[in-house]
């Protein structure tokens, strides 16, 4: 096949001269260009529909303000984006759109990322100049199942949740029913959600209709911070946010995983188990050093564990989990080397066939696979002959492995209690690359500042001083 | 005043939706002279004659039948419509019960011009009746050899099938009859960029009105000139112009392009109801804008005439009002059917025609203030030219008409802010 | 309470659909035939449906909802639908209603207690020539009065 050769051309938008493809979609290349504009219903990954009118531009030529979601790139255009014309357009659009919105927005989740309530601040639409018309009333609180409520009246019927379900997960589960402003979204009596992927459509929704069960009521979008990252929960390695906040009473916490646009992986979306995997990230977090089952202090249990190493004299098998960063397992690596033991992240432990599918999941359920595998590490389960010593980063399937004595590493409370357990920091708490498995490398931020935080990995490692390489 | 029945020349022969009678009074005959023609020539003989979608755009069916025709796509399709839901429109049931051979031969036609070999005619639900008699017609064409693998001997294959509607205004629009019988919700598409063909299925589609095609059989069969030498240089020919409201006679009384609206109303309507004053005339179904009398008065019935008076021909379909209508009231009801009928896909009209709605009711009611008189319009001017389809356009005309002409009702019913 | 079509509709549908490039063309054939058959849409019919298009059900459900035409519930063994639009407003049609209403003991959107009859306004039906105008079930009737009005009660059953 062979590439188009993109076609650059020059337009002009606002007195400013702008090169972009031809044939491009002009409200993406006015919003890539710092233009605000005003819209519902288009959205990159879901392309136009036309239906909000709200993206309307004047083009040079055109007696009537046209859609610049449909409106295609064209050497020589010329846009104007912000005449009073098109200030009148706008404003009296957004009033019809909010003639029958309940405005909510103190009571509303939305509140703060709401394309509504933002425009209607812009176009001086605030209260009492809002309609004061008899209103029509719809559901308030539906729930559509997979943690999706749905509120009726806040609905812009910009059909992105039904294009979503429809072209691109094809389940088909939303649709709009009646007509005029009877219109409303909904499912068929008696159905719900019913697909890995439902969630997305709170993401897009542009207002407060669709909202989160899981995040909803929780906190408030503006005390939150997002760091960059990437999910774990599979070897897709989708990016995301992680939006977490730290308030006066209570430690970082994370409040929800969304998607993070990456073209290359994850286009706009994330699977549904990944972003509620958040949850059993910070539950039930290990935050103690124990000697069997009694607790010791840091400093104490880093002394055990380097005697426990030394005087060793039979075997010793290090188990590293393929979700590590990319720099954590080289330390991890050359530890082993140091210590003379044998280096293993048995992948078989992580393969779950009945989570994949034809979209981002993957049946391999580690985040770092290939980059276990790029740095030539074994990934078959070690053999237990001998006496062995096993000394375990955080593998989820230390258990299968027969050792004599064992140091775990870990992030999250085990059952059971080793020799020594160490508590680590989990991926959230530091940073570091991970490699998917289309061999993309991806770098995730340290998103949580604990109050009282745990050793990272890297810590523990330090009292052999392995070198440099530690970059958390 | 010339009298001429082109489309309706076989109306008042008895039975003459059976095929026999039909045969008799000359049913067909355009048919032959077409496939003798060949049909590069039939398209040319439509182009020539100037003819004009008669759905209530006016289109010129020669671009239309070229951007068809000439599409390199080997499947084409006809679709014909018969949805005829335009409030004051009531012109192609007369075709469909009165003289369904007439609409077929078009179809043949028309078809045969294009290149199309499926014909498909959207009827409105509530037609079922009528439909009944068209099926019946299509039937006998069938047994004939008329319809089916070799068209009258040709070897030409042709269907038609009867689509049946189920009560939405908005599947009038030539799209949105599209989308629904793609099965969908009838909701307008959004225009292309560049002169096409509609699409059905993704194939070139003709869409034209059921009036239209059965004008053809009398281009095809009397020549272009013939059709020409009724109407005006714009307005070729004649259309099925139809009365309702106060008038003595209503119906539907074919007559060529230009008469004048009042002689017309006189000669086919019998005048004002009563023999009282006239008050104003909706030209062509609900969606044109009203006219006063004396702009009546001047009115001539072809495009030409009624976009100089700020309205259009439409459908052809006149609303006639006597001095004692309520012009507040009468465009309540207007605005009841557009709230009824907006398709809901659009913000300016899925909201707007509410809205506007619920503002003239209160006027009704008396419980307006000058404001939402004014606010009224303000949605009037949001709604025009800023929606996927002519729909919401056509209502914003529809107001402006009203309250601009007949002010002073609107005001006398504001309640005072003393 | 699960619907299937009696073998006849089948049989009509599925040689309806060779005459169309795609069988999604007979939505709404589909749903005529369910109305015929039952006299409303039920969900389970709208289920039924979508399987024999291969389409989702919600998409049929959106379909049904859109159209006056279809109704999800059934309704009186007659339905009366009175023209309410601009010409039948002009000529007399509210003298119609209010003697429909009267006779029937029952409002604009209401079904008589013994099922007859189901009362509608309606938009334009296509016949302001012989305004007002109502149909009832498929059958027009044109030029009403209220005195005709009765009449046309006394014959239904
Ligand atoms: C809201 C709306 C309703 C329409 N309803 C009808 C209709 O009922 N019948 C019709 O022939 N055309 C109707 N039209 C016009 C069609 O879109 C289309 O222009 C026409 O069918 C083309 O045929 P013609 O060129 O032969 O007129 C409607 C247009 C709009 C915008
Ligand atoms: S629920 Fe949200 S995404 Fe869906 S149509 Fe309404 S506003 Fe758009
Ligand atoms: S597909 Fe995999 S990486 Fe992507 S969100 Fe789901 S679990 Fe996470
Ligand atoms: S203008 Fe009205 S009828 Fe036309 S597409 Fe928009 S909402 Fe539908
Ligand atoms: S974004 Fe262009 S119409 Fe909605
Ligand atoms: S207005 Fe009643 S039939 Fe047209």
């Amino acid at each position: 096949m062979s590439e188009k050769v993109k076609k650059m051309v020059k337009i002009t938008v606002d007195d400013r001269t702008i090169e972009a493809e031809e044939g491009a979609i002009l409200l993406q290349v006015l919003l890539e260009n710092g233009f605000e504009i005003p819209y519902y219903c288009y959205h990159e990954a879901l392309g136009p529909d036309g239906n909000c009118r709200m993206c309307m531009v004047e083009i040079e030529g055109k007696k009537r303000p046209q859609i610049s979601c449909d409106t295609f790139v064209e050497e020589g255009l010329i846009v104007r984006t912000d005449t009073e014309n098109i200030r009148r357009v706008r404003r009296g659009i957004l009033e019809l759109q909010l003639v029958n919105h309940p405005v909510d927005c103190p009571v509303c989740d939305q509140a703060g990322e709401c394309s509504l309530q933002d425009y209607y601040m812009e176009y001086g639409l605030y209260h009492g100049k809002v309609p004061k018309a008899e209103k029509l009333h719809f559901e308030k609180h539906l729930d559509l199942g997979r943690n999706v409520m749905l509120d009726q009246e806040r609905c812009v019927l910009c059909k992105r949740c039904v294009r979503f379900t429809g072209n691109i997960v094809k389940t088909g589960e939303l649709g709009v029913v009646e007509r005029a402003d009877h219109s409303h979204i909904a499912t068929l009596p008696g159905r719900k959600l019913e697909n890995g992927y439902a969630m997305n459509v709170v993401d897009l929704c542009p207002v407060g209709a669709l909202t989160s069960k899981d995040f909803r009521f929780k906190q408030r979008v503006w005390f939150l911070t997002s760091t960059p990252s990437v999910c774990h929960g599979c070897a897709t390695g989708c990016a995301i946010y992680i939006d977490h906040a730290k308030t006066k009473f209570e430690d970082d916490t994370i409040y929800r995983f969304r998607p993070r646009k990456n073209p290359d992986i994850n286009g706009h979306f994330i699977c549904d188990e990944g972003r509620l995997s958040y949850k059993a990230l910070q539950e039930n977090r290990l935050r103690e050093a124990r000697a069997e089952s009694s607790s010791i202090g840091f400093e104490e249990a880093a002394a055990q564990m380097k005697k426990m190493v030394e005087s060793w004299q039979g075997r010793i098998v290090v188990l590293a989990d393929a979700n590590l960063y990319i720099e954590e397992l080289e330390m991890v690596q050359i530890f082993a080397n140091r210590i003379g033991g044998k280096l293993h992240a048995p992948l078989d432990a992580y393969r779950d066939p009945a989570f994949e599918d034809a979209w981002l999941k993957s049946a391999m359920r580690a985040a770092n696979a290939k980059g276990v595998e790029r740095l030539g590490i074994d990934t078959s389960m070690p053999s237990s002959r001998g006496e062995v010593l096993l000394i375990n980063f955080n593998h989820p399937a230390a258990g299968d492995v027969k050792a004599r004595r064992q140091i775990d590493l870990l992030t999250h409370r085990p059952e059971t209690f080793a020799d020594l357990t160490l508590p680590i920091a989990a991926w959230s708490e530091t940073s570091g690359t991970l490699v998917n498995e289309a061999g993309i490398e991806q770098r995730c931020e340290q998103a949580l500042f604990p109050n009282d935080p745990v050793p990272t990995l890297m810590t523990w490692l330090e009292a052999w001083d392995l070198g440099e390489r530690c970059l958390v | 005043m010339r009298e001429v029945k082109i489309v309706s020349r076989r109306f008042d022969v008895p039975d003459v939706d059976r095929l026999d009678v039909a045969l008799e009074h000359g049913a067909y005959k355009a048919v032959e002279k077409a496939f003798s023609m060949g049909s590069e020539a039939v398209l040319n003989a439509v182009c020539e004659s100037g003819l004009r979608g008669k759905g209530g755009g006016g289109a010129p069916a020669c671009g239309k039948w070229k951007l068809a025709a000439q599409h390199p796509d080997p499947v084409k399709f006809l679709a014909v419509n018969c949805d005829e839901s335009e409030p004051g429109t009531f012109k192609d049931r007369q075709i469909i019960t009165k003289d369904p051979h007439l609409l077929i031969e078009g179809i043949i036609l028309t078809c045969y011009a294009i290149g199309a070999h499926d014909a498909y005619i959207y009827i409105r639900g509530e037609y079922h009746d009528f439909q009944k008699v068209l099926q019946k017609a299509i039937d006998e064409a069938y047994g004939a050899g008329i319809l089916g693998e070799k068209t009258m001997g040709h070897d030409w294959r042709l269907d038609v099938t009867i689509h049946r509607g189920a009560g939405a205004y908005i599947c009038g629009e030539k799209s949105a009859l599209l989308e629904s019988m793609e099965g969908k919700r009838g909701h307008p598409r959004l225009k292309p960029h560049r002169k096409e063909p509609e699409w059905y299925f993704g194939r070139p589609t003709l869409v034209n009105n059921v009036e239209t095609i059965a004008t053809v059989p009398f281009i095809v069969a009397e020549g272009p000139q013939a059709y020409r030498s009724y109407g005006t240089e714009k307005s070729p020919g004649t259309m099925l112009f139809a009365l309702s409201g106060h008038v003595e006679r209503p119906g539907v009384y074919e007559a060529e392009f230009g008469t004048p609206m009042m002689e017309y109303i006189e000669r086919f309507g019998g005048g004002i109801k009563g023999g009282r004053a006239l008050k104003a005339v909706i030209p062509g179904g609900a969606s044109t804008p009203v006219l006063t009398a004396a702009e009546a008065a001047e009115a001539r019935l072809d495009y030409e005439s009624m976009k100089s008076l700020g309205s259009s021909l439409g459908t052809g379909g006149m609303i006639v009002m006597d001095e004692t209508v309520d012009m507040v009231e009468a465009l309540k009801n207007l605005l009841g059917f557009y709230h009824h009928e907006s398709c809901g896909q659009c913000t300016p009209c899925r909201e707007g025609t509410g809205w506007v709605d619920r503002i003239a009711d209160a006027v009704v009611r008396g419980e307006a203030e000058a404001a939402d008189l004014q606010k009224m319009l303000d949605i009037s001017w949001t709604m025009n030219g800023k929606t996927i389809c002519v729909f919401a356009p056509a209502v914003s005309g529809v107001i402006d008409a009203f309250v601009e002409k007949f002010g002073d009702e609107f005001q006398a019913r504001l309640r005072s802010m003393a | 309470m699960g619907f299937a079509f009696t073998e006849e509709n089948l049989r009509e549908l599925e040689a309806l659909a060779k005459r169309y490039p795609s069988k999604e063309a007979l939505m709404l054939p589909a749903l005529w035939k369910v109305m015929e058959q039952e006299g409303f849409i039920s969900v389970e019919a709208m289920e039924a449906v979508a399987e024999w298009l291969g389409v989702s059900p919600m998409k049929v459900y959106g379909v049904v909802t859109f159209y006056e035409m279809f109704h999800e519930k059934p309704l009186g063994r007659h339905h009366i639908k009175v023209c309410r639009t601009l010409s039948c407003a002009l000529c007399g049609q509210s003298g119609v209603l209010e003697r429909l209403k009267e006779r029937l003991g029952i409002e604009v959107g209401e079904t008589t207690e013994d099922g007859r009859f189901t009362l509608s306004q309606v938009e334009c039906l296509g016949s302001c020539g012989t305004a007002p105008v109502m149909q009832i079930d498929d059958t027009l009737y044109e030029n009403l009065t209220p005195e005709k009005v009765d009449e046309i009660l006394k014959e239904l059953r």
